[in-house]
C-alpha cells in the first residue's frame, strides 16, 4: 500500500505547525468539544457514552461471580477491554482482538486500576470462594481521533453510575457501586514535529508517537503510556504533563457534574 | 502493582532487601551473537532476569499485506517461557504479551533506519527464560543488541530500565517483591546519547515530583547499561577477528 496520503498529509501538517496553526483552527492545547451522557443503556449495570468531537464511544459496566484469585481469596476484580469494530471506520477489519484493541483496553484499565478508585475488597461475597468481577467493555463506534480519552473518560464516567445487581445473583440487595476517586486520561500525539493535545482522526494519520497520561484527584501520576513511532526529549514530557494537569482537572469537573454515586 | 503496604520493603538502615541503595541497580550481564542460526542476537541477564533475543532480516516481507513500500516493518514477539516464573505459565500469546510486543516494536522501529529496507521485514524475537520483574526491559535492551549485532543501521541503541516507588520511597530497578508489593513502576526506553525516550509506560502512583526523580535514576542507570551493552557488541567482534 503505497501512503501518499499520509505524506501530503504530513508536508500540510508540518507547514500548520511552523505557524503554530492545527488544521481545523483549534490552538495546540485545545480539545474538541465533548459530551458526556451517562446511565444510557438499559441493560447495562452502569453506562455512558461520549461523543468526542467525531469521535463516539460507549462504555458499559456488567457484574458476574466467579471464584477469586488463589492469592487475593478476598478480592473482586475489574477487567477492562475494548473493542473496535468494523463499525468504528473503514481501517477496522472483523476478527481477532488486533494489538491496537488489546493496548487501548489496557491502557484504560491500568489508569483505573491504579488509581485505586474502586475498593475490590468490596466486591467480595464468600471469602475464598465467590468474588463479583467488575467488567467494563469500550465500544467505539466512530473513531476520529483520540479514542483513548474518550475511552477512558466513558469507563470512568460509567463506573461512578454502576449499580451492583446483587439481587440477581442472590447476594444482597441492589447497591451502588463505590467509587471514590476519578482517575482522568490526557493524550497527546507529535503532529507536525511539535505536541498537540487531542489530535484528530487526520492528524493521527499524519503525526508520530502520542503519550498517554491518566491522573489522579491529586494530580498524581497513575499510567502512561508512550505509542507509535517516534522519540521525544524528557523535556517535551515535562510540558504536557503540566498541560495534561489543567486538562483533567476540567475533565475531571464534567465526570462529576454528570452525576453517579 | 498491588500496593499492599503490610509487606516491608526497606530495611531500617534504609536499604532494600537485597541490600542495594535506593538508587542502585541491579547487576546487569550482557552478551551479543550467542545464537548460531540468528542474524544477530543477545542474551541479557539483569538481576535474576534472563532475556534472549534473536534478530532474522531484512527479508522480503511476506504476507505481501504487511509491506511498506517505504519502509521495514519490524515485528517483535516477546514472549515468556512456561518455566519463567514461579507458577507456570500457559504457552502461547497473552493479552500482556502482545502490547509489550507492539509498544517494544515501536520504540525499535524509532531507532531502526527502517527507510533504507523497503518492502522488508525485520523480526526481533524476545524470548524471556528467567523472569523477576524488569523483563520487557530486558527485553529491549537485548533487542536493540540483537539488531546491532546483526549490522542493521540505527539511529542509537535503546536500554530498558525501570525505576519505582516502594513505601513511599523512589528506588531504581524494581525486583520482584518491590515490583508485587510497591506504590509504582516506571519502565522506560531510553537513547543513550540523546537521554531521548523511545519507550514509555508507568503504573501505580507518583507524584510529578517523584516522578522526575524516577526519570533522573532511569537517565543514570541508562548510562550505566549503556556501556555494558556497547562492551558486549565490541567484545563480540573482537573475538572474531
Amino acid at each position: 500500500m503505497v501512503e501518499l496520503v499520509p505524506q501530503l498529509l504530513r508536508q500540510e501538517l508540518a507547514d500548520l505547525a511552523a505557524m503554530g496553526k492545527r488544521r481545523d483552527g483549534r490552538s495546540q492545547w485545545e480539545s474538541r468539544h465533548i459530551e458526556l451522557e451517562v446511565d444510557c443503556l438499559y441493560n447495562a449495570d452502569g453506562s455512558a457514552k461520549v461523543t468526542w468531537g467525531d469521535t463516539i464511544v460507549y462504555a458499559g459496566v456488567k457484574f458476574e461471580i466467579r471464584q477469586p484469585w488463589p492469592d487475593r481469596p478476598s478480592e473482586g476484580s475489574l477487567m477492562c477491554g475494548a473493542e473496535l469494530r468494523p463499525i468504528a471506520g473503514k481501517k477496522y477489519e472483523p476478527g481477532p482482538p488486533s494489538p491496537e484493541s488489546i493496548e487501548l483496553g489496557r491502557v484504560v484499565d491500568r489508569g483505573i486500576r491504579e488509581s485505586g478508585c474502586i475498593d475490590l475488597g468490596s466486591l467480595c461475597v464468600i471469602p475464598g470462594e465467590s468474588v463479583y468481577g467488575v467488567m467494563v467493555d469500550i465500544h467505539v463506534v466512530s473513531d476520529s481521533g483520540n479514542i483513548f480519552d474518550a475511552s477512558a473518560l466513558a469507563a470512568i464516567a460509567a463506573l461512578r453510575t454502576t449499580i451492583v445487581p446483587a439481587s440477581k445473583f442472590d447476594t444482597g440487595e441492589d447497591h451502588p457501586l463505590k467509587i471514590t476517586k476519578t482517575p482522568i486520561m490526557c493524550s497527546f500525539t507529535r503532529v507536525g514535529g511539535r505536541f498537540v493535545m487531542d489530535a484528530n482522526a487526520d492528524e493521527e494519520l499524519g503525526g508520530d508517537e502520542r503519550i498517554h497520561i491518566t491522573l489522579g484527584d491529586d494530580g498524581h501520576l497513575h499510567s502512561l503510556q508512550k505509542g507509535l513511532k517516534g522519540v521525544f526529549s524528557p523535556a517535551e514530557f515535562a510540558e504536557i504533563l503540566e498541560v495534561s494537569q489543567n486538562q483533567c482537572d476540567v475533565l475531571r469537573k464534567m465526570v462529576e457534574s454528570a452525576g453517579g454515586n | 502493582m498491588g500496593g499492599y503496604g503490610d509487606v516491608k520493603l526497606l530495611n531500617d538502615d534504609g536499604t532494600r532487601l537485597d541490600g542495594r541503595k535506593v538508587d542502585e541497580m541491579r547487576s546487569v550481564e550482557i552478551k551479543a551473537g550467542i545464537l548460531p542460526n540468528a542474524d544477530g542476537s543477545a542474551w541479557v541477564k539483569h538481576g535474576l532476569n534472563v532475556a534472549i533475543c534473536a534478530v532474522y532480516g531484512p527479508v522480503e516481507a511476506h504476507p505481501r499485506k504487511i509491506q511498506r513500500q517505504d519502509r521495514a516493518v519490524i515485528d517483535v514477539r516477546y514472549n515468556m517461557a512456561p518455566f519463567s516464573t514461579s507458577d507456570r505459565i500457559r504457552p502461547g500469546y497473552n493479552r500482556r504479551s502482545r502490547e509489550i510486543s507492539k509498544v517494544t516494536a515501536e520504540a525499535l522501529e524509532s531507532v531502526v533506519l527502517v527507510e533504507r529496507f523497503p518492502r522488508s521485514k525485520i523480526s526481533v524475537e524476545i524470548e524471556i527464560l528467567a523472569a523477576e520483574a524488569g523483563t520487557r526491559c530486558a527485553g529491549i535492551t537485548a533487542a536493540s543488541v540483537a539488531l546491532a549485532d546483526a549490522g542493521i543501521p540505527m539511529r542509537d541503541l535503546i536500554v530498558g530500565v525501570a525505576s519505582g516507588k516502594i513505601e513511599d520511597t523512589v528506588v531504581l530497578d524494581l525486583d520482584k517483591a518491590e515490583d508485587n508489593y510497591g506504590q509504582a513502576d516506571l519502565p522506560v526506553g531510553i537513547l543513550p546519547t540523546t537521554g531521548d525516550l523511545a519507550f514509555l509506560q508507568m503504573d501505580g502512583d507518583l507524584s510529578p515530583d517523584e516522578f522526575n526523580l524516577c526519570m533522573e535514576y532511569n537517565q543514570k542507570a541508562a548510562k550505566e547499561i549503556h556501556e555494558v551493552m556497547i562492551k558486549a557488541l565490541k567484545e563480540k567482534y573482537e573475538e572474531g577477528a
